[in-house]
């Protein structure tokens, strides 16, 4: 790459992050750095180490993030390969139905999953019908299993993103590498650590990355569970504490650095380009035709990932459906009114067209700038490449509420960021770049993923033929990273839908809600808001489920993510 | 595109059901009124729509104008703290009399006075244009204890909240434990991990809830033994030993109103603290096949009668509505929507918000035929227990944090060892006689004295760093006694 163009986007890109995600989300922390009088301090952050529960703290959130890491790669990994290495029955429909725990919707989620594991919930109803419990002495699963079970429902929640991301390195993988290897007689173990694991090395490292820092900082799960020693909990209480205390802000400067260490630490140790000069994949040789009880064993086995995913949003429709539900396995009496009622309020409507336009907006910017920052890493030799890097992935670090609330106050009247907020008071602007900063990430790990895979003699041969920079971006290099960016931009657009925390402080005014607002709004209704909340969520599910058919229909065709 | 085509359709149907089953309403179409009204609240779905539907048709009989009302709802009174905070410092830097916000509608007592003390409120006319609804009788200054309106007529209380017990029937029986009339009832270790709490550290009203836990001890003891300086710290100390056991049994401290009476409902807690009207109206909805298995209870003593007030905000951009809005709610009409029955003539549309009126006026035997809640009568029920100011008052902000430090924080810690001497001491012995229980409900560092001479002046000198780490010193206290507590009834073992 250009040397100057490099550093024109850097500088760019650096200074668009530096106005929209560091000044406002260092303008909330800088609580924890300053004393009463205005003078700079470390004394909040060295008292937060001296407190023996936020060191506690600290230590159970790093285990959550590095244990559902470790979890999360055991189920995509396996999933990611069969599907790479065999054709087998449904192949296609369960590749895309396993994608199912990135259209749960938020808060409802949480509540369909207490609704089954809770003391008088489905799985103990369950257990008493089949004489497996006494009906005396239940079980309280979400107050014993707290550990395990949210490394399980974090694993199960995410490993769609380090599926789609391993899926697209595999997919960008030259089957001949691993032919050789077993016409050289490689055993299969050993081929899949020496040649397969090596190489889709970018893809896991992108998807771990992700997963890690969303594990390490999650706040949902942990709540499910009460389980409120641990960081990301900590520091939600802190934060709406009323006493104002700025140990909060001082826990989230420490998550964030240690988040950017085991970044940099990892990238170093696994994140290296691993297959820069290789060719592309010619063909698709390396499929294996399964058939009989090998192929229904595969299809098992993601049939049975898929259907352990689905359980919260089970639990969510029959909740929508039901009228009372309690003690027993399945809701007592069904009933649609709760959908007619939901879905007949007068905002909901133009929720949807508003999230519609945020969530594409934001995913659009996150494509654009994420592919240049993507070149700057990967193709351009400028210092300070890697400090782009991490920087990049510090949004997911950094509490929703937290940068929520920087937004909050940077966008009033006669602050710098107020020209984001559009006339009649619409923050339109203001979410489409809050959510942007948040899902980025996700763009730029699947990007940088793709070009590290991608040989760039490729394009230095199309800039020698005479194709300028955009012609060789669009017909060579934006092709060659397709799988990558497809994978990327339906997380980005996902989850970019579901937002939370800047949803529910920067929407003020009822006619700029996005749908997650509407929900919560719906969540307060006396008597049966849970139901309502879910009879939305279940939209919002069926929505956001059929939206990532159509692109995984469109992007299998291009990319090969989906084979389609 | 073949492919593609399935997918499409399925998209506009799924799209075209919410706009097929999309309601009427009153209110004006989104931005599009004639005259334009912006609320900040706390308040539910079911009172906002309730009552912006009815505003709006007052106002439009009154005016023959059509108005939009905002809703800004940014979460619980933490958030709009939040909000009105970081907007009003905005707004004072470039000399803007507000904030583009007119009324600040439902939160507790607490709230408003923060806000008021900051100035952020204006006068209320509805003092001066009906000064009758201002008498004792109809609306009292104070009832319980509690103000139902600010002395310089900054806010005004519109409809009353009284924090009580909700229990689950088929949970208390499996613990084996009789209905919860108490607050007291609710320390019995029986409940232990069966306890939904509501967290003081995150609402004023809440926190209020817990200074008169400790308040009716301090009574109890003052009745005893006379006003004295002992009295006061006995009084304290079981204050303070009954948070501690209210405490180590609950499963969790929540900021959510609604979260406690439905984890009680679904079973997954036994008990709970809880608003009136969200246990009426659970009740309500559970109790249609049959006796309802949640029941909401007044605990007897140690609770007070509070209002939910209305304000108006400086340099509200459509004060003339805004204080016709206040007086709505006060009148007749606005008073008789907290709580009359869906159907019946001013009542509301949808869903009663079960609230009770503020007005006293109102309770006479036929408007309370109409009422979703004919047997609550708050202003005959609420007698018996006074709140003392001087008491407990000057330590509020210090109360919540205190509890914070002795409870939240070291909670892991706290409920180890209520589980520890649960499990090994005898049946008969009371849990404070035990080696373990004196290490547990061990406050002597935390005496009244300390409290009211050093603590409440250290929290309002408002020096973060100081108070966090007087705050970090009593938490380690708490927590290396709990664990002290642990360790001696794991020697003590079975008696």
């Amino acid at each position: 790459m250009n040397r100057t163009a490099a550093i024109t986007v850097t500088s760019v890109v650096s200074l668009l992050f530096a106005v929209f995600f560091l000044y406002p989300a260092f303008s909330v922390i800088g609580e924890a750095f300053r004393l009463p009088d205005g003078s700079f301090t470390f004394a909040f952050v060295g008292d937060v180490f001296r407190n023996p529960v936020y060191r506690e703290g600290l230590w159970n959130a790093l285990a959550l993030g590095v244990v559902s890491t470790l979890v999360t790669f055991l189920i995509a990994f396996p999933l990611s390969l069969l599907s790479h290495r065999y054709e087998f029955t449904g192949r296609t429909a369960l590749g895309v139905m396993i994608l199912i725990p990135l259209v749960l919707p938020p808060f409802v989620g949480a509540i369909g999953i207490k609704h089954m594991l809770g003391v008088e919930g489905s799985l103990n109803a369950l257990l008493i019908d089949l004489g497996l419990m006494s009906a005396g002495q239940p079980v309280d699963w979400l107050a014993n299993g707290r550990f395990w079970g949210i490394v399980a429902m974090n694993a199960l929640h995410l490993y769609p993103i380090l599926y789609m991301n391993i899926t697209a390195a595999l997919s960008n993988l030259d089957p001949a590498m691993e032919q050789a290897a077993e016409n050289l007689g490689c055993p299969p173990a050993r081929r899949l650590w020496r040649v397969t694991l090596p190489l889709a090395m970018p893809g896991i490292f992108a998807g771990s990355a992700i997963v890690f820092v969303w594990a390490f900082t999650e706040l949902g799960v942990p709540l499910v569970f009460d389980y409120t020693r641990v960081a990301p909990v900590q520091v939600f209480d802190g934060i709406k504490d009323l006493t104002g205390n700025p140990a909060p802000y001082a826990l989230v400067a420490i998550i964030l650095v240690i988040s950017a260490l085991v970044f940099g630490i990892t990238k170093a140790l696994f994140g290296r380009q691993t297959s820069g000069s290789q060719p592309r994949p010619k063909g698709r040789g390396g499929e294996v035709k399964l058939t009989g009880l090998k192929s229904l064993g595969c299809a098992m086995i993601f049939g049975g990932v898929f259907l352990l995913a689905s359980l919260p949003h089970l639990g969510v429709v029959l909740l929508s459906l039901s009228d009372d539900w309690y003690q027993t396995v399945l809701p007592v009496a069904l009933t649609f009114q709760h959908f007619t009622d939901a879905l007949g309020d007068p905002f909901v409507v133009p929720s949807i067209q508003n999230s519609l336009f945020y969530a594409s907006g934001a995913t659009l910017i996150d494509l654009v700038l994420g592919i240049a920052i993507a070149w700057v890493i990967v193709r351009s030799t400028i210092k300070g490449r890697a400090l782009l890097d991490a920087l990049v992935m510090l949004p997911l670090a950094v509490p929703g509420l937290v940068l929520a609330f920087g937004y909050l106050a940077l966008s009033q009247e006669g602050r710098p960021l107020h020209f984001l907020i559009g006339d009649n008071g619409n923050p339109a602007m203001l979410l489409i770049v809050a959510y942007a900063v948040r899902r980025l990430p996700y763009v730029v790990r699947s990007a940088v993923a793709g070009l590290q895979q991608s040989n760039p003699a490729l394009e230095e041969a199309a800039r020698s033929l005479g194709a300028g920079w955009f012609r060789t971006l669009r017909k060579v290099s934006l092709p060659l990273i397709g799988a990558n960016l497809a994978a990327g931009g339906i997380l980005a657009f996902a989850f970019a839908m579901l937002e939370v925390s800047d949803s529910l402080i920067l929407a003020q005014q009822t006619e700029h809600y996005p749908i997650t607002k509407t929900i919560y709004m719906l969540l307060s209704s006396l008597g049966n808001g849970h139901e309502l909340a879910a009879a939305l969520g279940v939209w919002a599910m069926v929505f956001l489920g059929i939206a990532i058919t159509g692109a995984a229909v469109l992007a299998g065709k291009r990319g090969g993510l989906f084979r389609v | 595109m073949r492919r593609v085509l399935p997918i499409l359709l399925l998209l506009v149907a799924v799209i075209a059901a919410p706009i097929l089953l999309r309601r009427s309403s009153d209110l004006a179409k989104i931005g599009q009124g004639d005259d334009q009204l912006v609320i900040i609240t706390p308040h539910n779905e079911t009172i906002r729509s309730e009552f912006g539907e009815a505003f709006a048709r007052h106002w439009k009989d009154k005016t023959g104008r059509t108005l939009n009302i905002g809703w800004r709802i940014p979460g619980g009174t933490s958030d709009i703290a939040r909000v009105l905070e970081s907007s009003f410092k905005a707004a004072d830097e470039i000399n803007k009399p507000g904030v583009g916000i007119d009324v600040f509608f439902g939160g507790g007592e607490p709230d408003f006075n923060k806000q008021a003390e900051k100035g952020r409120f204006v006068a209320l006319e509805v003092f001066k244009t009906h000064p009758e609804w201002f008498a004792a009788e109809v609306i009292p200054a104070k009832f319980t204890g509690e103000n139902y309106y600010d002395a310089d007529h900054l806010w005004v209380g519109v409809c009353l909240s009284q924090m009580g017990i909700c229990f689950n029937r088929d949970a208390i029986e499996r613990l084996g434990v009789l209905p919860p009339r108490r607050w007291a009832d609710l320390g019995n270790p029986a409940y232990a991990g069966y306890l939904a709490l509501a967290d003081p550290t995150k609402s004023g009203s809440v926190a209020r809830m817990f200074e008169l836990m400790i308040q009716e001890q301090m009574q109890l003891a003052i009745r005893d033994n006379g006003d004295t300086p002992e009295a006061r710290e006995e009084g304290w100390k079981n204050g303070l030993n009954l948070l501690q056991r209210l405490a180590a049994n609950a499963r969790y401290f929540t900021d959510s109103a609604s979260k406690v009476p439905h984890d009680v409902a679904q079973g997954d807690a036994a008990a709970g603290t809880c608003i009136d009207f969200y246990g009426r109206s659970f009740a309500e909805k559970l109790g249609k096949r049959g006796p309802s298995r949640l029941v909401w209870t007044p605990p007897h003593g140690g609770t007070s009668i509070s209002v939910d007030p209305v304000a108006i905000l400086r340099g509200a951009p459509n004060e003339a509505i805004a204080q016709e809005f206040v007086s709505f709610c006060l009148s007749r009409e606005g008073q008789l929507l907290w709580n009359l029955k869906v159907g019946s003539p001013g009542g509301p549309r949808e869903t009663s918000p079960r609230r009770l009126p503020v007005r006293r006026d109102l309770y006479t035997n036929d408007v309370l035929k109409m009422f979703s809640d004919p047997d609550a009568l708050p202003y005959e029920r609420g007698g018996g227990f006074e709140y003392r100011r001087e008491l407990t008052g000057p330590a509020f902000k210090a109360l919540a944090q205190i509890f914070r430090a002795m409870c939240i924080d070291p909670h892991q810690e706290m409920t180890g060892a209520w589980e520890e001497m649960r499990e090994r001491q005898s049946p008969a012995a009371t849990m404070e006689d035990t080696a373990a229980g004196q290490a547990f409900f061990d406050v002597s560092h935390l005496s009244y004295d300390r409290l009211m001479n050093e603590l409440v002046p250290l929290v309002s000198k408002k020096d973060p760093l100081a108070t966090m780490r007087a705050m970090s010193g009593i938490s380690a206290t708490f927590r290396a006694n709990y664990q002290e507590a642990a360790s001696l009834a794991r020697k003590g073992g079975q008696p």
